[in-house]
């Protein structure tokens, strides 16, 4: 079949970005407005994220086993809690072992200890998860799901500070995803506005192209490919902003920053999907207006 | 090739068209006349699929119309050119780069467009005004680019919506002795126009509309009928002359 392929549709799209040069400007400079924001929510959103892995990470939970239980049954809880997902870690802690780390917390107050007489404490896998594994009900359960386990005396966990990191993730999550989805709105809205704008400028050639048997996908594939192009400008502009004003961070603040959890800039992926996101974007807004257009 | 049954089409309720059926033939050259609102263009637009109608049945080059899926509308199209009377070339565009953009849209190779151009434009006189724009071009100039470009994909029909309408009688002549010559060449041409001048003396079949109805079907009106041994010559309207049969 014969057509022209997508080195076509570059070419006029290109000419169709020149033609309408200050409209198509100001379009990148807004879109670069809402992706710098999108891109200043990402880095918080990251280095947050990164804070609260950190504190995921040093989340425990121990499992206390009771007593007389043979190697044979010890073993067998250990590899049970091993193929537990979300599990990253599993270390048995002997009662001896944990007697003297009660010991070593309560230094200075020897007489405390003393007054136990035998070691109360039993044996117990203590367990650390995986950064992502932390969320207060996921816990619950799986405190709920060895209590009730042969050998398994009791099972403890920071109830509260598992509570308190997974509200941190879901109001991340849920804000990050209400923002994009506001600024994505905002975006395509933006891209809709600049290529209506160079459709009705082209509308006598689009009205010909039509009366001279162009097929809907000649005439629309140019504009759709001018969305996307004006909306990757504009992420990318946006994404070079970001990166200038990092690196002219004064190292002061860096240094001060980077004492808290380090501040990082976005992943490489992140900026590639930020450009990308931000094209896909203006796909849809250049299909908004085409369809409209051409209806 | 063009084959319309009963075909109505209401605007506001108020019928353009009235129950008009008629057949053009393969090779057939057929005037459509009538005064202003008489429902040619909406005629010309119902063939060209720009319209639809109401009621009836359209069938262009076998296909019927109603049945044709939007999709499907360019390809037909494609067989379909069509002159305008405002011309409607793009005035930023060179006058190859008008013909070029016919070309491009139905996917011709980039090595050909060139070459097509050319030829199309040296059929009408205008390859040598190829590089200009069309607004350095005289109104029968740009007409006779308009007609060039309804022909370069050679489309086994030609419509026009009074291609002579904004034309001095010297480039209407010549306008239409381009549509005889295409037509000659076995393009099936339909003409909307209400030059009743030019319409008599090209002595081809007379389609005659009034308030959306054919009034008259024939090759000539009948006060025009008359019994000649050899073509009559007379001067035009300009004061050049002018063989019967031509325009």
């Amino acid at each position: 079949m014969r057509g022209y392929g997508p080195f076509y549709f570059l070419a006029e799209a290109l000419r169709g970005l020149r033609a309408n040069g200050v409209v198509n400007l100001l379009a990148v400079g807004t879109i670069s407005m809402a992706m710098l924001i999108v891109g200043f929510f990402l880095i918080v959103f990251f280095n947050v994220q990164s804070a609260v892995n950190k504190m995921g990470e040093r989340l425990e939970m121990s499992v206390y086993m009771k007593e007389g239980l043979t190697q044979h049954e010890k073993d067998f809880l250990f590899y049970r809690l091993k193929m537990e997902p979300g599990v990253k870690k599993v270390v048995f802690l002997s009662k001896t072992e944990a007697f003297a780390m009660f010991a070593k917390e309560l230094k200075g107050q020897e007489a405390l200890i003393q007054g136990l007489g035998e070691n109360p404490l039993p044996d117990s896998f203590e367990l650390n998860f995986e950064h992502r594994f932390p969320e207060s009900s996921s816990l619950e359960l799986l405190a709920k799901k060895f209590s009730g386990f042969p050998g398994v005396e009791d099972v403890s966990y920071g109830k509260q500070g598992a509570e308190v990191l997974s509200g941190l993730y879901k109001l991340l999550s849920y804000g990050g995803i209400s923002l994009a989805v506001l600024l994505g709105v905002s975006v395509v809205f933006i891209i809709s506005n600049s290529v209506r704008l160079a459709l009705y400028s082209r509308g006598q050639e689009i009205e010909l192209m039509q009366w001279i048997g162009a097929t809907r996908g000649f005439i629309q594939g140019p504009f759709l490919i001018e969305g996307t192009l004006l909306a990757m400008l504009g992420s990318a502009l946006a994404v070079g902003i970001l990166m200038a004003i990092y690196y002219s961070l004064p190292s002061e603040i860096m240094f001060l920053m980077s004492r808290v959890n380090g501040l990082d800039f976005l992943p490489p992926s992140v900026v590639a999907y930020m450009v990308v996101g931000g094209g896909l974007l203006g796909l849809v807004g250049g299909l908004v207006s085409v369809r409209r257009f051409l209806e | 090739m063009i084959q319309l049954y009963r075909v109505t089409k209401y605007y506001e309720g108020v019928p353009a068209l009235n129950d008009v059926s008629f057949i053009v033939n393969k090779g057939e050259f057929v005037f459509v006349t009538g005064p202003s609102g008489a429902g040619k263009t909406t005629l010309l637009k119902i063939i060209f699929c720009v319209e639809q109608a109401d009621e009836g049945q359209i069938i262009i080059q076998g296909i019927n119309t109603f049945r044709l899926k939007s999709s499907s509308i360019p390809y037909l199209r494609r067989n379909m050119g069509f002159v305008f009377q405002d011309y409607k070339l793009l005035p930023q565009k060179s006058i190859f780069e008008n013909i070029a953009l016919a070309l491009k849209v139905v996917g011709t190779p980039y090595g050909d467009i060139e070459r097509r151009a050319y030829q199309v434009l040296k059929k009408v006189g205008m390859h040598d005004k190829r590089h200009l724009v069309p607004p350095k071009l005289s109104g029968g100039e740009q007409q006779k680019v308009a007609v060039a470009r309804a022909l370069v994909n050679e489309p086994q029909m030609l419509l026009a919506d009074e291609p002579t309408g904004n034309l001095d009688p010297e480039s209407a002549r010549e306008v239409f002795r381009l549509f005889r010559d295409i037509n000659m060449k076995g393009t099936t041409v339909l003409v909307a126009t209400h030059d009743w001048e030019t319409v008599n003396k090209m002595r081809r079949r007379i389609i005659t509309m009034e308030r959306g109805r054919i009034t008259d079907d024939g090759t000539q009106r009948a006060s025009d009928v008359h019994l000649r041994v050899s073509p009559r010559t007379e001067e035009g309207t300009d004061g050049s002359r002018m063989n019967e049969g031509e325009p």
